[in-house]
């Protein structure tokens, strides 16, 4: 059977990409589409059982049968009945919700494998028909082990009726989406970094950052998260919570800024010494900020926002007093400027602020959406929980609808949004106001929950710049640099610092990936050598002359030369022969063993090149989309290969069965026969 | 075991068809510490032996080892590839064996709670459903995976029977093998009998190994290795002109390009708080090594380096440019091949300026002289069979020329003999050659009878590994 060839349309097979946030999943991968399905990657442990429910279910007094009506929704979504028989309670579930989440997926590890095995039972029973023959392709994070892999195996071939299984690994699908033979992933994720390095479609080198966090003290994440708790650290004093530091993150007033460097923050804050246009616009900003009324202490706000930034100044200028007495006089004239109220300066000046962009002001504006969930409570025994809904980072900007009624909230309309944190949210009317839409009354006596929407501007100052924390970025571009040089066979390096790719939501951080690279360039790039270059000898990246009586240089290095070469013809002919030259000659020496493998002498320095690898543009869903989530559409890429291909020869035809494991070889290896019939690299 | 020699055609995986068992592999070393699982090509984890300190605790791993305040680099390991500190040890192999290889254990105080949900037959490799079992099992992490363990040919009695405590009483494994590293690295080259040269990071070796049994009186160990050579090479930027200032990468924020030999146009970082010198030299190992990949040569030949009219020659070949971090450069020619030079021709070593013990090479510690005294130990009649299968391993090794100068001088020190170097291609093999080695001979179905099984630890007690391991 596992010779038979095309077996599945494309239509049928389910690919689940679990992350540690949130987990794209889709059926089908026909049209290579963005994820159609996100779910947040967490369950929830049952009271009273010891089963795992993906939603946060509260029990309630239910006082009346009418509301029954309205709960068909969500046991069809759920393929499981949550209500109760009883009488006197009712369960409700609300898919918002995150209190008392467990994640089972922590830094790329399995932290929790009950809770993953469920989570994936409620993944795929949302997504497949039961009737359906249905191939599963999911990825894998480098994380898991071998064990963990076989504990996943075991479980969807004993508790699905999928016919086969593909485990992919997530470099290895970034790759296939990104189609280059030799690349280096780098993947940003929320609390941890992987930098996979791939010559050849091989993986020849994994270093990971932040995946294996120190329990006794300080867990030592990295990742997207860590930019996310620096904001907040910096911003805390500002009355900023978590999720606001979540959302100014994802905006786009909050970016790396380039790596510059020479100066002494290694780049350039914009400052308020800068020229005069400037000054006035960045003042003109601060004026013209509408101050909502929601927003009660926006005054002391404004306040303390003046302390954070002279701190911020004190430090690049580096002189308290000239800066102090600068600031006090700008304060007067601020004063008077707003006294006079002369509205058309102000307007000029704010025209002209917003004209210049984000890295070039002090200050900016983001605008803030709070979603405050509460009860009304119509019924005082009713148990009201009124929380702000702090939902994962995906969670939040996605549910702009407000539900009227709990008991009727539909969890597919959150998850099946897909989330692009890059694009700018519409403006809402209403900015200031809360958004509330009434909740149709089911009955009388329920108490409704209801969902409010509140936008506000929120003003912040060079903070949206300093969360990018030096040692942060260092650490990641530092992995790279180890991943890289770390390959053992010296001539795979060179490929793999021509091909950066950045993946993973963490690197949608404005300006992070341009940084990293900057950074990488500036310390670690071998720059050509004036030694090389005109004195007559050849570079580092010659091979060497071989042993065998030979003494013509070879070069085993096929791509371009490393040491910039001139290429006038008044060069040295011996350079010109070593550019020229073809490849090396494989040293016999009598020396067995070496006879197998290819003969690289390649012992050049590396990198002599750092660059980003081209990102395809054919796929014009996806150039809207980013290309933060390639491996999704590599692992599609991979299911096609190797689901839906047939007619292919016989080695092609052996190359499939070995991506992936079929249900006739299970039932033949086990567990372990994932180990060699998947794509774990 | 294996009496026959292995090939390696035969792929461990057909071997042990149904009845494998998921061991796991672990090879100590000075520099690195490899580990992963049996039956697979490569370690799936490979970190430094040396390892952090700060305020009371150990931490491990590559990406911990990062400028901090109070922090100190430590090794677990002595310069003779012994285990020193045995907590440390422990726990640096626990980092890799439970907590990479193994899946996350949940903590105990939700383990009741979690593992009762659990499918029970849903993990096989894993500790965590021996809900089952008795309690005591439940605390054994490494339950289901027997283990096997390489060791230096000289380690001591009581540091074997240490091995075999900690897998068996703290980590439960079901069943433990102790395997000397030139054995293995002779599996990972198909061989069972073979004369092991292994040119490692603190120590090289070279070792008789007769139908997979180490020859004990040819054992022979020097300390002419990587490290050594770091320390030739720090002699060498010391002695050269102008001095060559050994500026670690993580020293450096960014760097712009000069001319060759001239000064360094820099910016270099400052820390708030002292560097250890521990870390300062862990970081400048790592420049050196860059040196020795992309500069240092093995003088092929003909003749000595030190023959007359050699040095010259060598000095009008083309040279190798190598960029210091902070961006300086200069072009090497003759040096790199002089630097290497010690390990075959004593006489030509740098002479350290501080009358540094390390640097000096005395005439029986060249690698030539090692493999004469091994050849010395063993057996007259077994001596052209080994020299007929040589097997060259350790990433030292992987210097541009090592093989053809060996070649070149056994050649001309046992001539007439048939003289076969084998060295693997890929240089992982030869740098993991002991790890692969024990991968293959722990996944072979033939091998499962000569585990040390838990049964026979609990009888006979830590002992049984010296009478079994021979």
């Amino acid at each position: 059977m596992s010779s038979q060839t095309g077996k599945w349309r494309e239509e049928s097979i389910l690919i689940i990409c679990p992350g540690s946030q949130s987990t794209m999943a889709q059926l089908g991968c026909a049209d290579l589409t963005p994820p159609a399905r996100r779910f947040p990657t967490r369950m929830f442990k049952d009271e009273d059982s010891d089963d795992w429910r993906p939603y946060y279910t509260t029990k309630r007094r239910k006082t009346t049968l009418a509301s029954a009506p309205a709960a068909p929704a969500a046991p069809a979504v759920n393929g499981g009945a949550k209500k109760d028989e009883d009488d006197q309670w009712e369960y409700f579930e609300d898919p918002d919700s995150d209190e008392g989440a467990v994640y089972p997926i922590q830094a790329g590890r399995i932290a929790n494998m009950d809770a993953f095995l469920a989570f994936l039972d409620h993944v795929h029973s949302i997504l497949t028909n039961t009737y359906h023959n249905t191939p599963i392709m999911l990825m894998a994070s480098p994380q898991w082990t071998r064990p963990d892999c076989e504990t996943v195996t075991r479980y969807i071939f004993e508790k699905t009726k999928t016919p086969a299984l593909c485990l992919i690994h997530s470099g290895v699908a970034t790759q296939y989406g990104l189609k280059w033979p030799n690349m280096t992933v780098v993947d940003i994720g929320f609390e941890k970094v992987d930098v996979t390095c791939i010559y050849d479609s091989c993986i020849v080198s994994h270093v990971d950052v932040g995946s294996y966090p120190d329990p006794e003290a300080m867990r030592e994440i990295s990742g997207g998260e860590i930019f996310t708790r620096k904001l907040l650290k910096l911003l805390e004093g500002k009355g900023f919570n978590r999720e606001m530091a979540e959302q100014l993150k994802k905006s786009s007033v909050c970016e790396v800024l380039p790596y510059v460097v020479d100066s002494p923050r290694l780049m350039n804050l914009p400052s308020e010494d800068a020229p005069v246009p400037t000054k006035a616009a960045a003042e003109a900003s601060m004026i013209v900020e509408p101050i909502d009324e929601l927003d009660l202490d926006g005054e002391a706000k404004e306040a303390e926002a003046d302390g954070v930034l002279d701190i911020a100044n004190i430090v690049t200028s580096g002189n308290a007093r000239e800066f102090l007495a600068k600031k006090e006089k700008e304060k007067t004239e601020r004063a008077r400027l707003a006294k006079k109220g002369k509205d058309k300066e102000i307007a000029d000046a704010a025209a002209r602020a917003l004209r210049l962009p984000n890295s070039k002001r002090v200050r900016n504006m983001f605008c803030y959406e709070d979603l405050i969930t509460e009860d009304v409570l119509v019924q005082p025994s009713a148990p009201a929980s009124t929380s702000e809904s702090t939902t994962a980072a995906t969670g939040t900007s996605e549910v702009q609808k407000t539900e009227p009624g709990a008991d009727q909230q539909q969890p597919s309309a959150s998850e099946a949004q897909p989330t692009s944190d890059d694009a700018p949210k519409p403006e809402a009317p209403a900015a200031a106001e809360p958004a509330v839409v009434p909740a149709a009354p089911e009955t009388a006596v329920i108490a409704e929950r209801q969902i409010k929407r509140v936008r506000r501007d929120i003003e912040v100052g060079l903070e949206r710049f300093l969360f990018a924390d030096r040692s942060e970025i260092d650490r990641i571009a530092e992995a790279i640099y180890r991943a890289v040089q770390g390959i053992r066979e010296m001539y795979m390096r060179p490929p793999c610092w021509e091909n950066l790719v950045f993946v993973g939501n963490g690197a949608r951080v404005r300006g992070l990936k341009e940084n990293i690279l900057q950074t990488l360039q500036a310390r670690h790039l071998i720059s050509p050598s004036s030694a090389t270059m005109f004195t007559s000898e050849l570079p580092s990246n010659m091979g060497t002359p071989t042993g065998t009586g030979s003494q013509t240089p070879t070069s085993s290095f096929a791509g371009g030369p490393p040491h910039q070469l001139p290429t006038s013809s008044s060069v040295n002919p011996l350079l010109q022969a070593a550019t020229t030259a073809g490849l090396a000659v494989p040293t016999g020496g009598g020396v067995a063993g070496a006879d197998g493998g290819p003969s690289h002498h390649f012992h050049s320095q590396t990198p002599t090149a750092i660059k980003l690898a081209q990102l395809p543009t054919y796929l014009s869903e996806w150039n809207k989309h980013g290309f933060e989530e390639a491996m999704f559409l590599g692992a599609q890429v991979a299911a096609r290969l190797a689901f839906c291909l047939h007619n292919l020869d016989a080695q092609g035809t052996e190359a499939q069965r070995l991506m992936s494991l079929s249900r006739v070889d299970y039932n033949e290896f086990g567990p372990k026969g994932i180990q060699r019939h998947s794509m774990l690299g | 075991m294996s009496q026959q020699p292995l090939t390696t055609s035969v792929q461990p995986t057909e071997t042990y068809g149904g009845d494998e068992v998921s061991a796991l592999v672990l090879d100590p070393g000075y520099c690195s510490t490899r580990a992963g699982y049996a039956g697979e090509e490569m370690p799936r984890q490979v970190i430094p032996s040396f390892y952090g300190h700060i305020d009371g605790r150990d931490i491990f791993g590559d990406e911990v080892i990062v400028p901090r305040a109070g922090f100190e680099v430590r090794n677990y390991m002595n310069r003779d590839s012994v285990v020193e500190d045995w907590d440390a040890a422990t726990k640096i192999w626990e980092h890799l064996l439970l907590k990479r290889l193994q899946p996350e254990r949940p903590t105990p105080p939700n383990k009741n709670g979690l593992n009762i949900g659990d499918d029970g037959d849903v993990a096989m490799g894993d500790g965590d459903n021996n809900d089952e079992n008795m309690v005591d099992n439940l605390e054994k992490p490494l339950a289901e995976s027997p283990l096997l363990m390489t060791e230096a040919p000289w380690n001591s009695a009581k540091a074997r029977e240490k091995a075999i405590e900690i897998s068996m009483e703290t980590w439960g494994c079901p069943a433990f093998w102790l395997s000397r590293t030139p054995v293995v690295a002779s599996f990972a080259a198909g061989k069972a009998t073979a004369l092991v040269v292994d040119v490692g990071g603190a120590n090289a070796s070279v070792t008789a190994v007769h139908d997979g049994m180490v020859l004990k009186r040819s054992i022979q160990k020097s300390p002419i290795a990587g490290l050594w050579l770091s320390n030739q090479i720090r002699t060498m930027w010391e002695q050269n002109e102008p001095k060559v200032d050994l500026v670690p990468t993580f020293m450096v924020e960014n760097k712009k390009p000069v001319e060759a030999g001239a000064p360094a146009d820099a910016r270099l970082r400052t820390f708030p708080f002292p560097i250890a010198d521990s870390f300062r030299a862990f970081e400048e190992e790592r420049l050196l090594t860059e040196f020795k990949e992309s500069v240092v040569e093995v003088w092929r030949g003909p003749g000595r380096y030190m023959a007359p009219g050699n040095e010259d020659y060598a000095r009008s070949q083309p040279g190798r440019v190598f960029e210091m971090p902070d961006g300086s450069n200069q072009m090497w020619r003759e040096q790199r091949y002089k630097v290497s030079e010690g390990m075959w021709d004593e006489t030509a070593a740098y002479a350290s300026a501080g009358a540094d013990e390390e640097g000096r090479v005395s005439k029986g510690q060249t690698i030539l002289s090692l493999i004469k005294a091994s050849l010395e130990g063993v057996d007259i009649d077994l001596r052209s069979n080994l020299i007929a299968n040589i097997v060259v391993t350790g990433s030292t090794t992987l210097l541009n020329g090592f093989n053809d100068r060996l070649n070149m001088e056994l050649a001309a020190m046992y001539p007439g003999l048939k003289i076969k170097v084998h060295a693997a291609g890929l240089t992982s093999e030869r740098r993991f050659g002991a790890w692969i080695g024990g991968s293959i001979l722990s996944s072979l179905g033939t091998f499962h009878q000569m585990w040390i099984s838990k049964k026979e630890y609990d009888e006979n007690g830590p002992g049984i590994v010296e009478k079994r391991c021979k």
